[in-house]
């Protein structure tokens, strides 16, 4: 009996070391690639090598790397904080405050990411151009012109509205009787308390983000704005590649997203699953 | 209690606004600034703008035409953009569709086979160049790509024309030499393949089944296309050419001579690891195949092969791009300055076989030093002689507008026939659905 349930865990901890294995392995060969000459990464080379410093030398010479992390940083962290406050207050008022018609607007925002953004490209632009003709600084070819597409997302909307469904309606009455405005409740009652599905939607966002690469590609046209996947994707194009400076490329923009990941992971996991205390 | 809740609603709206405001307030600036500056410059179209890929190709090819031509006009200068091919062609596409003109470039390199669906699907968006250079004095093919009605609106840039590269110590090994390689047909190709794995068991050449480059190079060394000179309608059913050359393909894969791989930078570790015998490609291969030192003096060039089919020659393209401009300030400035240089500069033409091993289509540039040099990595061979030989016998074809979308369907085909479908049904049903898709 005891020698079974042993047997199952043993089986079970191989089985979840070789998917950690299999999950680990692009990182490993991301590790090692960077310390290889772009020949051995091609020849498929999995032991670490001594060319991480010509590599790391080649994409600092050849590439706006620092400049477009730079870039990616700050819009990464705009769109994050943006987003999440006015989705989250668009979420909110769904589904705190009653208003006649909110279900059927509701399903027209929802019906919205339907709508792949390829198809929405084009008229998105046209609307830049026109954004530019008005306020440059707003339009195409600034930071600004990337996040603003994305300051209200359907998906965040409706992540904190189905959220909010689980916060204590008895808390907005306790701030009313107690004088707090309604914007007070919202930001002294209910943001601190939803800390959880804050920390998810923000690594969502962040990521998503940091990811971004269609819309940074359109709208963005001087490489002095470009963010990092838009500097990475044109250092893979060519006749002949340098894979080591692509590699370490990669490999410096993946730490970000990944220490972001770690260090609000408890809370990511919480805010997914969806839990007030 | 109405008014109040208004009354916060936009001070919170103003709150944001002036938070993101301060947030962003450098970037907004850098912006700006950013395009002071090139309109400033662009008063006189002293910058002129180029998008383009490939920094070690294009532009590298780029910088060493803005050298030059800055020493007859030192106040020039280039600003050039960097992104991938597919990149390009999205933002293309996106800022010509949408009509938005800002922040357009004034040249931008263009794949032939991409060029004549811009062409035709954005008429008044490029500036034709027929009259700035001399045409008569390129490869035809390469000018045809970027021919609409007679207008010419292309400078070409590198040519694609194709070699069957070879490692010649297997060859050797094998019982052969170069020379068995030179003017044959596919089938004898073949044939040859077959022997040389038996008795070395090393593959004769590796493709990706889903990339039907090899059907465009046997498709071109015959003078035709999957389209119809219109460009638009599919010519597939009825195409000996096309039809050979799928059973060429499966006689290679049958004959398990044939190297699979699924990804371009497994197709370099395959013959950097020395996996396979020969591989017949563009002639930009050659920087990739020279990474490998260790291979040097084992290579060696020899014609493509051709189709078994009269009027098929042993020359034929794959790839290869040129140079447009767009219609909009700077249009003869940006003219001038590829007219002077990719268009007529034959010194400059030495540089780039030189510097950056980039072979144009421009024929009085074959004369000179650099086109004769020996490479010593491929035995001593004059590759940018012999090369440049068979860019001017490379048969004409027109590209059309449906390259891509029709290789797509061909790669479908292409399984099926390889899984035992018949050869004349699979192309029937290709033909089919490509004339459905028009």
């Amino acid at each position: 009996m005891k020698n079974e349930k042993r047997m199952k865990r043993i089986a079970t901890y191989v089985f979840l070391i070789l998917v950690s294995f299999i999950f680990f392995f692009p990182f490993y060969f991301l590790i090692v690639s960077i310390t290889n000459p772009s020949i051995d990464i091609t020849r498929g080379d999995l032991l670490p090598g001594s060319h991480l410093i010509e590599n790391f030398r080649t994409m600092i010479e050849t590439t706006p790397i620092g400049l477009s992390i730079w870039n990616s940083a700050l819009v990464s962290v705009g769109q994050t904080i943006i987003s999440i406050f006015v989705s989250s207050l668009a979420g909110y008022g769904f589904e705190v405050h009653p208003s006649r018609g909110k279900e059927v607007v509701y399903n027209i925002i929802l019906l919205s990411m339907m709508i792949p953004f390829a198809a929405l490209m084009v008229p998105l632009f046209r609307l830049f151009g026109t954004i530019s003709g008005i306020v440059p600084a707003l339009g195409i070819d600034t930071l600004f012109g990337v996040v603003l597409p994305y300051v209200s997302t359907a998906f965040l909307v409706f992540f904190f509205r189905q959220n909010t469904k689980m916060f204590p309606k008895e808390l907005i009455e306790a701030g009313r009787i107690d004088g707090l405005s309604e914007l007070g409740i919202f930001v002294k009652i209910f943001i601190p308390t939803m800390k959880t599905t804050y920390a998810a939607a923000g690594i969502v966002t962040f990521m998503n983000s940091w990811n971004n690469y269609l819309w940074p590609l359109i709208v963005l046209q001087s490489p002095s704005n470009y963010t990092v996947p838009l500097v990475i994707s044109a250092m893979g194009s060519g006749y002949t590649i340098d894979y080591g400076s692509v590699m370490i490329a990669i490999f410096i923009t993946t730490i970000p997203t990944a220490v972001i990941f770690f260090v609000l992971q408890k809370y990511f996991v919480q805010g997914m699953v969806g839990s007030i205390k | 209690m109405f008014s109040k809740k208004h009354l916060f609603l936009s001070a919170s709206a103003v709150l944001l606004l002036a938070a993101c405001g301060n947030g962003d307030d450098e970037t907004g600036d850098t912006g700006d600034t950013g395009e002071e500056t090139t309109e400033e410059t662009s008063g006189d179209m002293n910058e002129l703008t180029v998008w383009t890929w490939d920094p070690n190709f294009n532009v590298r090819a780029l910088e060493m035409a803005e050298e030059r031509y800055q020493e007859e006009n030192p106040d020039f200068s280039l600003n050039i953009v960097e992104n991938s091919q597919e990149d390009v062609v999205q933002r293309l596409n996106t800022s010509l569709s949408s009509g938005v003109d800002t922040g357009l470039p004034q040249i931008v390199f263009i794949e032939d086979y991409r060029a004549p669906s811009f062409l035709n699907s954005y008429d008044d968006a490029f500036y034709p160049l027929g009259d700035y250079y001399n045409t008569d004095e390129f490869a035809d093919y390469k000018v045809a790509a970027g021919t609409v009605d007679g207008n010419v609106y292309n400078v070409p840039f590198d040519t694609g024309v194709t070699g069957l590269y070879a490692r010649t110590d297997y060859l050797e090994e094998a019982g052969y030499s170069l020379e068995d390689l030179e003017d044959i047909t596919w089938d004898e190709y073949i044939e040859i393949g077959k022997d040389v794995y038996d008795q070395t068991g090393i593959k004769w050449i590796t493709n990706d089944h889903g990339d039907l480059g090899l059907m465009r190079i046997m498709l071109q060394s015959s003078g035709v296309w999957w389209t119809e000179d219109d460009g638009t309608t599919p010519y597939i059913a009825d195409n000996e050419a096309l039809k050979m050359a799928f059973e060429d393909y499966k006689e290679m894969v049958e004959a398990d001579i044939m190297n699979v791989h699924n990804e371009w930078d497994q197709f370099i570790q395959t013959f950097n690891n020395g996996d396979v015998v020969t591989v017949p490609t563009g002639n930009w291969i050659s920087a990739s195949i020279m990474q490998a030192e260790d291979q040097s003096g084992n290579w060696g060039i020899a014609p493509i092969p051709r189709q078994d089919m009269e009027g098929s020659v042993n020359a034929s393209n794959l790839g290869g791009s040129s140079i447009y401009v767009l219609q909009g300030e700077g249009q003869e400035a940006a003219a001038e300055f590829l007219a002077a240089t990719f268009g007529s500069d034959v010194e400059f033409y030495q540089e780039l076989v030189t510097e950056i091993n980039a072979l144009g289509a421009y024929e009085p540039a074959m004369e000179g030093e650099a086109y004769e040099q020996e490479s010593e990595f491929y035995g001593g061979q004059q590759i940018f002689q012999d090369l440049s030989e068979w860019t001017q016998e490379i048969p004409e074809v027109e590209f059309g507008q449906r390259t891509y979308e029709i290789q797509d369907i061909l790669a479908v085909a292409l399984q099926d026939y390889l899984n035992g479908a018949d050869l004349d049904e699979v192309l029937q049903n290709a033909q089919e659905q490509a004339e459905s898709n028009m």
